[in-house]
């Protein structure tokens, strides 16, 4: 058996390797920049060559990337590169542990749903219905103004609007593996609700949560981006990399460099966190998962 | 069928005061007199009690909710009063903007997303469907923010071919209204179109296999024909669905796209009275957009059932 198993896997792999490596190339391309860019948000303060980001005057005013200054200057001389840094450690900040809590709550809400039916799914689903079918912004906008502007306010309000989504994809998952076989025949050896849901159910729903996790946090990330770009996010003198370009935004005839390079930097991350997602969804085979 | 239409007007309604009641029901957590707050701090007595009069703020939430929406539906939505201009003022003023915008960019994103769709799926995995493919995976990575930013500076700045200088009604000419109403379309477009795109491609692909493309072909059609007439009528289900969602999504693009270009909309509108603390403003309008979504989302289903007849007897 495991002979015919091997010369099936090294006929086979010619033809595919060559797309195969290609992919793998992105994908650390992808994890790689992940990790550097966490690793410096999280390191942010003990890095010794990183300047102060609020230090006026790091370089001379409004000028493009040099060697002291890798990203160049703001028009009161900051050191863009450091507010970049800084600006991602508020923006991941923000976004991880609603990304965190929106999963747990979300996989759970869906979870019980997709598994049960009948009445809590019909609440879950149409709680999660029409809070897809509404502008998150707005709603957005509305939770960080009644609640005040601050971090904790607004990691709460993106976490607020990231449950449904989650909801919605751990329900069809676990939808998907309750009709499964290996549950019904678990059900039949007599086994009882909990272990069908956490030993059964579950275990094959956290994986596709993990990946959605990834395409979850671009999201987030773009929502926090969203407020903190019009002015409605954590307050003025924290950096964020959406502020960042809101003041890029009022230079971007002076000095172009303030807004192209943090937007390049946002759009990287935010292109890396979607490769990897889609192409753990993809290894995983999991459906219904891109709205 | 007219029950089906009966069904979903009633859930209609009861998710419309749901929601509005919630909301209601938020803005009374905060602290504080919110008529106090109207006035920006500088308010006498009496204008402070004329203003908790008017917005029954002495009664229960309930009843407050109640009044509010007897007001709403008779066409009383308040007004600022810190500047005297009334809500349906303002909305007169900001709602043509954003519902231009909102269509100009529907417009542009399927305008363009059908045929690239249709014919990146046709050619699956050629240089050109790897090409789009790729274009659509980078945009959907990229906020709207930065798309908006990195297209100023091209076309505005480096080229000088379009203004920023607010908004032109069409009353003022085509080409100034154009002149400052495409660079925020299309960027609200980028957007959209990648969504409306992957699914289609997608759509198509599994399309192309059926039974009826291969006959369609070998009756001797035009691809072209084909593409149009056969492959993409299925498909038009996922789009209406897809539209549904995106309607959410584009309003929340509107509200950066015109912050972006200085349009003064119905989201610069929502953002600057979330500035000036008009809470009274705030409420009324959110609760009004969450109506108006509702309602979107409730047409689209019942638009799905006059399309196919099977989903109504499920």
């Amino acid at each position: 058996m495991t002979d015919t198993a091997s010369t099936v896997i090294t006929v086979s792999q010619p033809e595919v390797a060559p797309r195969r490596r290609r992919h793998n190339v992105a994908l650390w391309m992808s994890v790689a920049w992940l990790v550097l860019v966490i690793a410096s948000a999280v390191l942010a303060p003990w890095l010794g060559f990183l300047d102060d980001p609020h230090k006026p005057l790091a370089g001379p005013p409004e000028e493009g990337p040099s060697w002291s200054n890798w990203f160049g200057t703001d028009q009161l001389g900051r050191d863009m590169f450091a507010r970049s840094v800084w600006g991602g450690r508020l923006s991941l900040s923000i976004a991880g542990p609603a990304v965190g809590i929106g999963i747990v709550v979300g996989g759970v809400l869906g979870v019980l749903a997709g598994y049960f039916g009948k009445w809590i799914d019909l609440a879950v689903s149409s709680v999660v219905n029409i809070a897809l079918a509404l502008p998150a912004l707005v709603f957005a906008l509305f939770i960080v103004t009644v609640l005040g502007q601050s971090y904790m306010n607004v990691t709460i309000a993106v976490t607020i609007l990231s449950i449904p989504a989650i909801a919605r994809i751990a329900r069809a998952q676990a939808l998907r593996f309750a009709a499964r076989e290996f549950v019904t025949v678990a059900h039949m050896m007599g086994a009882r609700w909990p272990r069908l849901l956490f030993r059964e159910v579950l275990p094959n729903v956290v994986p596709a949560l993990a990946s959605i996790a990834f395409l979850a946090m671009g999201i987030v990330i773009i929502a926090e981006g969203s407020l903190s770009f019009i002015g409605i996010s954590v307050g003025s003198p924290s950096i964020t990399w959406g502020n960042i370009l809101a003041a890029g935004r009022g230079r971007i005839e002076q000095s172009p460099h303030i807004a192209l390079i943090t937007g390049g930097v946002m759009f990287v991350t935010l292109m890396a966190l979607n490769f990897v997602g889609d192409e753990m969804l993809r290894r995983l085979d999991v459906r219904e998962a891109r709205i | 069928m007219l029950r089906f239409f009966g069904m979903r007007l009633a859930q209609l309604a009861v998710v419309v005061l749901a929601v509005t009641l919630l909301f209601y029901w938020m803005l009374n957590l905060l602290p504080g007199n919110p008529c106090v707050a109207a006035f920006g701090g500088a308010a006498t007595q009496e204008q402070i009690a004329e203003c908790e009069e008017d917005r029954n703020l002495n009664d229960p939430v309930i009843v407050q909710w109640a009044k509010w929406g007897g007001d709403v539906l008779t066409g009383d939505f308040g007004k600022s009063y810190l500047t005297g201009r009334t809500f349906g003022e303002a909305i007169n003023n900001a709602l043509p903007r954003t519902l231009l915008l909102l269509a100009y960019s529907q417009f542009l994103a399927l305008g363009a997303a059908i045929p690239l769709g249709l014919w990146s799926g046709y050619r699956q995995n050629s240089a050109g469907d790897k090409m789009v493919s790729g274009g659509a995976f980078a945009l959907l990575a990229s906020p709207v923010f930065v798309v908006g930013l990195v297209l100023i500076l091209i076309f505005a700045v480096k080229l000088d071919w379009f203004d920023l200088s607010g908004y032109e009604p069409i009353s003022e000419g085509l080409v100034a209204h154009f002149k400052v109403m495409f660079l925020p379309s299309v960027t609200l477009a980028a957007g959209l179109l990648p969504v409306y795109l992957r699914l289609l491609r997608t759509d198509v692909i599994g399309t192309l296999q059926e039974d009826f493309v291969g006959t369609a072909r070998a009756k001797g059609l035009p691809v072209r024909h084909v593409l149009l007439r056969h492959v993409l009528r299925p498909s038009s289900f996922t789009l209406l669905t897809i539209f549904g969602i995106q309607a959410a999504q584009a309003v929340n693009g509107a509200i950066v796209v015109e912050f972006l270009f200085d349009l003064d909309g119905v989201g610069s509108l929502l953002v600057s009275w979330v500035a000036a603390r008009e809470y009274l403003l705030v409420q009324t309008l959110v609760a009004l957009i969450a109506a108006v979504f509702v309602t979107v989302t409730t047409m689209v289903d019942l638009l799905y059932s006059v399309l196919d007849p099977r989903i109504r007897r499920k």
